[in-house]
């Protein structure tokens, strides 16, 4: 049986760490503890673990070296983006090396005609779209967090993003990748053709949150800009109503390019730091968003207000200008940047339900927060049925935490119960671990561990996420979140 | 084959997944055959069929629709279900699998997601890839497992629904496959343009790589694949030059304002002829298209895979002696089969020689479809990286141990085993 906890008492010797100083540069390592303690979470601040030393490559050579030296002297080791993980993704668990990528962040090459382009993972994903501003192409997947998070981070975790709705998940814009194994064997799946012989490793590979490899080079398809635009904004008395006009819309065979849902809390929040005009008494704000060609638009739009209007809208506005429709975006996708005013924590959760399920999870998460005495807002991707409750707290309190992570864990049971998931893009990490015993029986994760045996034999990447311990009685006590190592345990 | 004949010839045919998981657990204890699984036969030429000792495990009785919440625009469906079957009830609610399966009153859903099956639609909609959401499936010990879920979005877990996409069986058998959908358009049409040459078409694709229309497909047909397809479908289609077929759908309004608008942008370029085929005859002309890629009676089949824009060089370069050819000119895939007259060596050797150099060395792929005797010992050209083999077959030796698993596939390899064809895949 695999060794998939790494062994106790580990320590990044002074030789260890020169070691990996001669790889990478003494400016290129951090082993001080006042400078490490930057790095002991990543979005979800509910878990901590400092790491003991942090690296930063700049080349796929570095990575080899890195990990060859990590194996030699039995280090396990976590691959990081821009720590933008919502679920502890790049928590180094018992500590051990973090493989920082934002060094390595070029783009490679950009091919219009064959539709892709190849870049390094520690690319900020927005800088790629960006990038391509004006040749007709953008890059799709389009996480809230685009202007942070990394090309690298998005495939570990197979993020997705408001638009995911129409255009796909990180996965649907793989086309082949670079990996560094944990035995240091680097390895190119797909291409730049469509359809490579043999396994989909890289479809395999995607959303591994980090436990195959080291990613260290992607292939990404490019996709064209639609023609036009036109961003609605719906605003509702109740979330229960916005919530059946999203049923509607999709059940009808519309496909908005993004539908998203704002309750009444997060309105308060994002208008008071962006001042866009949205109306403080809603129950709700649905922003609806069509695309495609132009002599299509307008008629998309003209259902879909008709079908707000249906549902007891109040009034539904249409983004006039670029301009406006840029702003609307912002106060979207910087939605979570704008809690700050609501609480000093949050705790977002990332469930997923049947869209038709809407009204009941929401309402659901409403009784969690009166019964557990918090504040839950909510912003989600309505269209794609995975929600995004918003849990408030002061992490100084312990009480609050306790009750934050009671709550969370009724929300993702009840997505459970109707059918769901317990994370439609922010993974499993360390934070969901106790939840893969409920999604999965013993069999799935058996194969499961089987395949990741497969690329991770010794257990060194990425331990302790993802798949519980192999014996684990999946006990629906809940875990004691200050002691990270307890996920696997359970 | 009939589906008579086809159950008289199947050594196991379960009719629930518990029983298939209990038939292929007790054969990995005991018996320990070769297990083929089998669903309408329609792409079984590409698994080797000479192997003795396998035992077919026909699917063709889990064909139940396990759970179908049409709002939700997913479905859930045992594996043995006829694609033409499970569209027809998609229709019903104005829902579509966005995908061009060949011989779909055949093809069953499991084996279109096991040989990784897709059409002229790829280019607009993507692959099964981009539509399995949730898999169950027995493995070699008999194991009954499952991936993913019935929600759209879900990154719980590993996506083991990607790697048995395409798998052909090899490394379990799927029994149940969960899919999201698209809203069935209200139009789809075809533009048929006459160019003198492929350089012309390169132009003329390279052009649309900006167009103002969102084409779902871009086909390029050589002269001999435009005749084929004029014949069979009994279109006066112009089939005397190099064609570009471009597939565009959505409300009435969008077809005709892109046909118009790529009648435009195409015009600038010399084409000898456009034409849009007759809404009455794009259905037929459609079908024939997705078709031509399991035509089994010539003596080679094969496809191609390379960049979207190396594809024209290489259509130009295979098109000789009377090969069919047509491409998915977008995706950089191309279908070529040999006429008849083409089991004898020269001057095909020639030919096929010649591709295989080019892929070699523009890092293409060469997938031996379907061949004759007399085409036996073609080398495919696989692509892809030593270590990414190794991988492949370290997952291959993990999960099915004992190799019982369509052992004659070797998909897993490098060097794919040859695939003969025998009488039983007609």
């Amino acid at each position: 049986m695999s060794r998939q906890t790494p062994a106790d008492g580990v320590t990044a010797t002074a030789e260890f760490v020169d070691r990996l100083r001669s790889i990478v540069g003494t400016e290129a390592v951090i082993h001080d503890p006042e400078q490490l303690v930057v790095y002991e979470c990543d979005g979800y601040v509910v878990d901590k673990q400092v790491p003991d030393v942090v690296v930063f490559p700049n080349s796929t050579q570095h990575v080899v070296d890195i990990i060859r030296t990590c194996n030699a002297f039995d280090m396990p080791f976590v691959p990081r983006g821009a720590g933008t993980s919502l679920a502890g993704g790049c928590l180094p668990v018992g500590g051990g090396v973090m493989i920082a990528m934002t060094r390595m962040r070029k783009i490679l090459e950009v091919n219009l005609r064959d539709r892709y382009a190849i870049v390094e993972p520690g690319l900020v994903n927005l800088h790629l779209t960006q990038h391509l501003a004006g040749t007709g192409f953008h890059y799709a997947p389009d996480p809230s967090s685009q202007g942070a998070c990394t090309i690298g981070g998005n495939v570990a975790t197979n993020s997705g993003g408001p638009h995911t709705l129409k255009y796909g998940v990180t996965v649907n814009h793989i086309l082949g990748l670079q990996v560094v194994l944990p035995d240091a064997t680097v390895v190119d799946l797909g291409g730049v053709s469509e359809d490579p012989t043999g396994y989909d490793l890289t479809g395999l590979f995607v959303g591994s949150e980090g436990t195959f490899g080291v990613c260290t080079r992607c292939i990404v398809r490019l996709t064209r800009d639609p023609e036009a635009y036109r961003t609605l904004l719906g605003v509702f008395e109740s979330v229960a109503d916005a919530t059946q006009a999203i049923s509607e819309i999709i059940g009808v065979g519309i496909v908005p390019a993004a539908l998203e849902m704002m309750d009444s809390g997060i309105v308060e929040a994002v208008e008071a730091a962006f001042q866009f005009g949205f109306p403080l008494d809603a129950g709700a704000v649905l922003l609806i968003e069509v695309d495609g060609l132009e002599v299509a638009v307008d008629g998309d739009a003209e259902r879909i207000i008709t079908i707000c209007e249906q549902f007891g809208a109040r009034e539904v506005r249409r983004a006039e200008s670029d301009q406006e429709r840029k702003l609307l975006w912002k106060c979207r996708k910087q939605a979570f940047g704008a809690i700050g005013r609501l609480s000093p924590s949050y705790c977002t959760q990332d469930g997923v339900v049947p869209r038709t399920k809407l009204p009941e999870i929401l309402e659901s998460i409403a009784k969690s927060a009166e019964r557990h005495d918090l504040r839950i807002v909510n912003v989600f991707h309505a269209g794609d049925g995975n929600i995004h409750p918003i849990l408030l707290f002061d992490e100084r309190d312990t009480e609050q935490v306790r009750r934050v992570l009671d709550a969370s864990h009724e929300i993702l049971s009840k997505c459970i119960e109707l059918g769901g998931s317990v994370t439609g893009e922010h993974g499993i990490g360390v934070e969901k671990i106790s939840f893969m015993n409920r999604l999965f029986d013993a069999t799935d994760l058996e194969v499961m561990r089987t395949i990741r045996d497969t690329f991770n034999p010794d257990g060194r990447c990425s331990p302790d996420k993802v798949l519980p311990t192999a014996g684990a009685c999946g006990m629906e006590e809940h875990i004691e979140q200050s002691h990270p190592k307890r996920h696997a345990a359970m | 084959m009939t589906d008579r004949e086809q159950q008289a010839n199947a050594e196991f045919q379960p009719s629930t997944q518990q029983e298939l998981s209990r038939f292929v657990g007790d054969n990995a204890r005991n018996a320990r055959h070769g297990l083929l699984p089998v669903g309408g036969r329609t792409s079984l030429v590409q698994s080797r069929l000479a192997e003795t000792g396998v035992k077919r495990i026909d699917l063709s009785q889990l064909n139940r629709i396990v759970d179908y919440p049409h709002r939700d625009m997913t479905i859930t469906a045992e594996a043995g279900i006829r694609v033409h079957d499970l569209q027809s009830l998609l229709a019903k609610h104005k829902q579509q699998l966005p995908l061009d399966v060949p011989q779909s009153r055949r093809a069953t859903l499991g084996g279109a997601v096991a040989s990784n099956t897709y059409g002229p639609r790829c280019f607009g909609y993507g692959t099964l890839r981009d539509y399995v959401i949730g898999i169950t499936a027995v493995d070699a010990s008999g194991r009954l497992f499952h991936s993913g879920g019935r929600v759209v979005k879900n990154v719980a877990g590993y996506d083991l629904c990607k790697l048995m996409i395409g798998s052909r069986g090899s490394l379990a058998i799927i029994s149940q496959v969960t899919l999201k959908l698209r809203p069935l358009p209200e139009s789809i049409r075809i533009l048929w343009t006459a160019l003198p040459a492929f350089t012309d078409i390169d132009i003329v694709l390279e052009c649309l790589t900006v167009s103002r229309t969102r084409p779902i497909a871009l086909e390029v047909l050589n002269q001999v694949a435009a005749q084929q397809i004029a014949q069979e479908t009994g279109t006066e289609l112009s089939s005397n030059t190099p064609i570009l077929a471009i597939g565009v759908e959505g409300s009435v309004q969008e077809t005709e304002w892109q046909l118009a608008t790529l009648r435009d942008e195409i015009g600038h370029f010399g084409p000898l002829s456009m034409k849009t085929v007759d809404p009455q005859q794009t259905a037929v002309v459609w079908n024939a298209l997705t078709e031509f890629s399991t035509r089994c009676d010539a003596p080679l089949s094969f496809r191609i895979d390379l960049r979207p824009s190396q594809t024209m060089r290489l259509m130009e370069q295979a098109d000789q002696h009377d090969i069919a050819l047509i491409a998915h000119a977008g995706n950089g895939s191309i279908v070529g089969q040999l006429p008849e007259e083409g089991s004898a060596a020269e001057p095909y050797r020639s030919v096929m020689d010649s591709v295989r150099n080019q892929l070699n060395q523009s890092q293409g792929q060469l997938t031996i479809l379907n061949c004759d005797r007399h085409w036996s010992d073609l080398q495919p050209v696989p692509g892809g990286s030593q270590a990414g083999w190794q991988l492949m077959n370290s997952l291959k030796r993990n999960l099915d141990p004992q190799s019982l698993l369509n052992p004659g596939s070797h998909i897993h390899t490098a060097t794919p085993a040859s695939v003969v064809r025998t009488p039983e895949a007609e």
